[in-house]
């Protein structure tokens, strides 16, 4: 065949792949590899368009065949990365191309790509070696750098042992002492060689690099550079030099960062701070020469900006501050000056409230001049510039609001007053397109929190509704306020009227990466909202999207040969960028990389949805061995994780008074926020429960899984193997629990350590498992099982084992008091008339009880199972307590019906536009308009109120 | 005031203040790495003394021999850091590197040609249009701005390898060109 032909004939191939016709791409290889049998490249590309059809078994087949061969050309090597990273197997793909490069080893293009290979599978040891196998080869001086960031990457994975790190870092500076050279210009090169010096804290080393012009230049153009030579210099303690610098830096060439104000101020007082021990009496009479001399040149800073820029009055403010700390601040009213001072010039600016917060912390004297300053401004909105310093007078003054101002009785007429004023400010506003916001948006926020605090202090709802009446308000008049949006999603939650949140969400236009940091807003404790169960899947979709992210930027192992539930493509998209920055040598960025993708990958949100995920999931779907043994091999996955919160809480304002909890505490449901804790006491139960319903034991699962696994957990107990790690309770996890979800997960233990040896009888032995699944695969594919022996075995199933089955216990008294346990507290709730997300909560808990009870008993349902090992009473002892946990549940189904027909009527309306008379009155907010907004939320309780009622029927139906 | 320091890509958790706002696009995380991994030091944040993030740019270095230019693809300053002078020094940042690092001859940037404001703001920092490109903006639709919504502006200012001003023009409101036209 000519080349040129073949090349003609495949280019279709490749078009198809392109735009994503996998299917056409598999019939255009399946008439070419007739023609030609042999080739790797057509196998190649076959095997990436059906591992992108899904069709991962035929997909194995054929990439296992391509590797066998060796592949050395371009094309073939290119097409099996690709399917190799579909695949997950990165180990294959370093082998893959090491076997290219040692058979053409003056291939420089096949010695990167082995490099970039080993990059891309966090394989550091490797890439270093390899690197410093492509200096000798190719002698270029960036492999050498390659090699040194390599080694500082090995030392700072977390698997890598201390001892081994120093060596590491010495290894490094080997290196980098060997090839950097005084002509040396690139600030990446130089990035990595100080970041080295500073890890052994070769200062002066890097002290001589840096002072030199090379290091002066490149400081100069350099952002990070400059932030690792401050750092160093920081460390080290040469304050006094750096505090010159940065002064010199501020006079001459009117720097405003104010990464230089804090050197002069840490210069300031580094007589003070520099020792251990405590300052003498010269050392605080030089350091109080030197803030009266720094105060003199910050005070001509801020003259001579004036209103153009605030560093020279906020660096008098913290000048001030620190003097005080340190007991050598000459003026006891300074302080007030200041702050007067700074609101008189910039309290016209949006951030002047969150610039003089730090600020604010004061008493006595202070206090009460402060107050009685704030208390003598005029409030008026004749001018934007009047509007905002308002505004900011309002947020001052409620920072420092005494306890003892803080009443129900004076927040209302002052919730009332902030009202006023909003209304009243729109009118600079109203010309505005839709797409500004109002100025006078943070007078809605100011009043919505009043409304929450009043709720927070008096426990009565009313006032979350007149929060939901003004906001709402507020959002009409300013839609892309995302401030309001989150504020109303907080109190909609809280008032049980999940519907209207998720709107509000939604309104957010929530993308990509802010999945991560925001959806938490929405999915935390979702499946108390969820209506699943009954059917309607809103917040179990929401968050398979919301995860998507995760699945397009990292990698899976697949449970490949018994796949169900097929994954996309798990690409691991920052792994490409890696190599790209190794590729330009942009050494500064590769750790960050890897931070991100660490925080990303594992994401306490992350698995905080997917469990919220699974617990609505088995609310609708039938439990079977599929379900069981999926998520039991994910979730046990997300239980090696080393999670980072990424969550976005500090988006929302805080505008209680100092001590006061803040907004967030405010509105968190139950004021328990699910963190790790929660995440690792739900992860041992479903692994537990899910561990004894499944015939997979870590033997069979270790056969079935294809691709890379993850690196192993380095967690305090990683040494504990995971059976005895998942029956470990902490107390600091325990408290991150509701009090419903401590006693739920008792009661799960307790159902987890009555079965146990009942399970671990009847589970059949590996080899019949394996021959179960080979049989289904085939049956499927038509292909057997890819390097799979199933051991010959004449048993059918359910070989009586030679032992006998375990005596059958008696049923432990509190699975059967759990719900009763349970039962008083959903009709304590009722009775106390309480918010309905906790009766929600109480409901749902159960209900996953019941669930769980069933997950557990799912093996005994086999009549065989029962029969053969004898335990029938076993199987009677679930069936009293189902039909007490049925019977109860069946109740509360009723009840929570009834209470929604109730939200649901034009009693209930009325009633809440009555409460909320106290907003009405003019022609902004109209009775009709309240109106609008009770039907809004009634309806959305009344929604989810019987729409869990009824999923809570359908439950027990199916777990009957 | 506010302290000015390179964009990491750990920003990406923390810019919601800024990106929740309905001009700031969030775009997928690819686009944030692939300007990271290649001009790393054209890309910087201001972050207030207290945490928060303020606001970004993020440019890139782009064309060949007199077009080789500094280009503006983000800069946005959140709600509440507005009117502060931030995106005034964000830019002569930007300017210095893409003059003293990468010697090009300009930057330029694209603006929506309803956008008044900042465009007088460019002006104001010695930016004048080079052309007006047609569609640029196509997922807003026309709103009652008509063209002016989804028409950009090519504003550019020249740079020290410019003496003589050539890439800039005096006319460059009635130089129109299509989306098609430009990288």
């Amino acid at each position: 065949m000519s080349a040129a032909a073949l090349d003609r004939q495949i280019r279709p191939i490749y078009d198809a792949l392109d735009t994503g016709s996998n299917k056409s791409a598999i019939l255009a290889c399946n008439k070419l590899l007739k023609k030609y049998p042999k080739s790797d490249l057509l196998k190649s590309l076959k095997a990436l368009a059906l591992v992108r059809s899904q069709k991962v078994e035929e997909s194995l087949v054929l990439c296992d065949e391509v590797l066998a061969s060796k592949p050395t050309d371009d094309s073939t090597l290119t097409a099996m990365m690709h399917v190799l990273r579909h695949l997950g197997r990165h180990s294959d793909m370093v082998v893959m191309f090491e076997d290219a490069f040692k058979r053409q080893p003056g291939n420089e293009e096949l010695g990167v790509q082995t490099f970039f290979a080993n990059v891309r599978t966090g394989n550091w040891k490797t890439a270093q070696l390899h690197a410093t196998k492509l200096k000798k080869q190719f002698g270029d001086d960036r492999y050498v750098y390659w090699g040194i960031m390599c080694a500082i990457l090995q030392a700072n994975d977390h698997i890598t042992p201390p001892n081994m790190c120093d060596l590491l870092y010495k290894l490094a500076h080997r290196l980098a002492s060997s090839v950097w050279s005084a002509t040396e210009f690139n600030p990446d090169r130089l990035h990595l060689y100080l970041s080295i010096l500073r890890k052994l804290h070769l200062y002066d080393d890097a002290r001589t690099v840096l002072d030199s012009e090379q290091g002066k230049s490149i400081c100069s153009r350099s952002l990070a550079c400059d932030e690792l030579r401050r750092e160093i210099w920081k460390e080290k303690g040469w304050l006094k030099e750096e505090g010159k610098l940065a002064e010199e830096r501020i006079v001459h060439k009117q720097d405003r960062n104010w990464l230089e104000f804090l050197s002069v101020l840490d210069a300031t007082f580094s007589s003070l701070t520099s020792s251990n021990e405590a300052p003498d009496a010269s050392a605080r009479e030089e350091c109080t020469q030197e803030a009266a001399r720094v105060r003199i040149l910050f005070t001509k800073v801020a003259e001579e900006d004036g209103r153009k820029d605030r560093s020279g009055l906020l660096a008098l403010l913290e000048l001030e501050k620190r003097a005080r700390i340190h007991d050598v601040s000459s003026d006891p009213s300074r302080l007030v000056d200041l702050l007067q001072q700074y609101h008189e010039t910039f309290g016209d600016k949006a951030a002047s409230y969150e610039d003089l917060k730090p600020y604010l912390d004061m008493d006595g004297e202070d206090l009460t001049r402060w107050i009685s300053y704030l208390d003598g401004l005029p409030h008026s909105s004749s001018s934007l510039a009047d509007l905002q310093r308002s505004i900011n007078v309002y947020k001052l003054s409620r920072y420092n609001l005494q306890p003892s101002q803080y009443t129900v009785e004076l927040e209302v007429p002052r919730a009332l007053h902030l009202k006023q004023e909003y209304l009243e400010a729109l009118s600079l506003g109203k010309d505005l397109p839709k797409t500004e916001l109002q100025p006078a948006d943070d007078l809605a926020i100011l009043a919505a929190q009043v409304y929450v605090g009043l709720y927070s202090l008096s426990g009565d709802k009313d006032h979350l509704q007149h929060a939901i009446v003004f906001l709402e308000y507020a959002s009409k008049k300013s839609p892309q306020s995302y401030l309001i949006h989150l504020h109303l999603i907080r109190i909609y939650r809280l008032l049980g009227a999940p519907q209207p949140a998720l709107e509000h969400y939604r309104l957010l236009n929530v993308k990509q990466v802010q999945n991560d940091t925001l959806s938490h807003y929405i999915l935390n404790r979702a499946s108390d909202f969820s209506l699943a169960a009954s059917g309607d899947l809103t917040y179990a979709s929401e968050c398979l999207e919301s995860s998507q992210i995760y699945l397009s930027n990292t990698q899976e192992v697949k449970k490949g040969n018994t796949q169900t539930n097929p994954r996309r493509a798990n690409v691991r998209q920052t792994a490409d960028f890696i190599v790209r920055a190794f590729n330009g040598e942009k050494y500064s960025q590769i750790p960050d990389f890897i931070a991100f993708e660490d925080r990303l990958d594992n994401s306490l949100e992350r698995d905080l949805v997917k469990m919220e995920h699974v617990r609505m999931r088995i609310t609708h779907e039938t439990i079977n061995s599929d379900l069981i043994d999926m998520e039991l091999i994910e979730l046990k996955f997300i239980f090696e994780r080393m999670h980072h919160d990424n969550r976005d809480f500090a988006l929302l304002p805080n505008y209680q008074p100092l001590g006061q909890p803040s907004f967030v505490t405010q509105t968190t449901l139950m004021r328990k926020q699910p963190g790790f804790g929660w995440l690792s006491v739900f992860l041992k139960i479903y692994i537990r429960a899910l561990q004894q319903a499944s015939d997979m034991d870590n033997t069979v699962e270790e056969k079935l899984l294809i691709g890379d696994r993850p690196k192993p957990s380095t967690g305090p107990d990683n040494n504990v193997p995971l059976n005895d790690r998942v029956s470990i309770r902490r107390p600091e996890e325990l408290a991150e629990l509701t009090s419903d979800e401590l006693t739920f997960y008792n009661y799960a233990t307790d159902l987890a350590d009555w079965l146990a040896p009942y399970h671990d009888h009847t589970r059949p032995p590996p080899s019949v498992v394996l021959a179960e699944a080979t049989k289904q695969a085939e049956l499927k594919t038509g292909h057997p099982l890819k390097g799979l022996e199933v051991p010959v075995d004449s048993g059918n199933g359910h070989a009586k084992k030679a032992e006998d089955a375990p005596l059958v216990k008696e049923a432990p008294a509190s699975l059967v008091t759990f719900f009763t346990h349970m039962q008083s507290r959903f009709k304590a709730l009722l009775e106390s008339n309480s918010p309905s997300p906790e009766l929600l909560h109480v409901a749902s808990i159960t209900q996953e009880a019941l669930i769980l009870l069933n997950i557990e008993t799912l093996r005994f349902k086999n009549q065989s199972v029962i029969k053969v090992h004898k335990l029938g009473p076993l199987a009677q002892s679930f069936k009293a307590i189902r039909a007490s946990a049925v019977g109860i549940l069946g109740e509360m189904s009723k009840d929570l019906i009834a209470l929604g027909e109730g939200e649901g009527t034009s009693e209930s309306r009325k009633a809440f536009v009555e409460q909320c008379k106290d907003l009405q009155g003019d022609s902004n907010i109209t009775h009709d308009y309240v109106l609008d907004v009770a039907k809004k939320v009634t309806d959305a309780r009344k929604k989810v109120l019987e729409g869990f009622g009824k999923g809570i029927a359908r439950v027990c139906t199916n777990h009957a | 005031m506010s302290i000015i320091r390179p964009f990491r890509a750990t920003d990406l958790f923390a810019f919601n203040n800024i990106n929740l706002d309905v001009w700031t696009e969030t775009y997928g995380i690819s686009f944030y790495l692939s300007y990271l991994a290649r001009w790393p030091d054209l890309c910087c944040v201001q972050q207030a003394p207290n945490g928060p993030l303020m606001g970004y740019v993020i440019g890139k270095a782009e064309g060949t021999s007199t077009e080789f230019h500094g280009h503006v693809t983000a800069l946005t300053v959140a709600p509440e850091f507005r009117r502060l002078g931030l995106a005034r020094s964000m830019m002569s940042f930007l300017e210095r590197v893409s003059n003293d690092v990468y010697g090009g001859f300009f930057v330029d940037l694209y603006v929506r040609c309803r956008n008044g404001v900042a465009i007088g703001m460019y002006e104001g920092l010695g930016y004048s249009v080079y052309r007006r490109v047609r569609e640029y903006y196509g997922s807003l639709g026309l709103g009652p701005g008509g063209k002016d919504d989804e028409d950009a502006f090519d504003m550019r200012k020249p740079l020290s390898r410019d003496p003589f001003r050539r890439s800039v023009r005096p006319n460059g409101r009635d130089m129109i060109v299509s989306a098609h036209d430009v990288s």
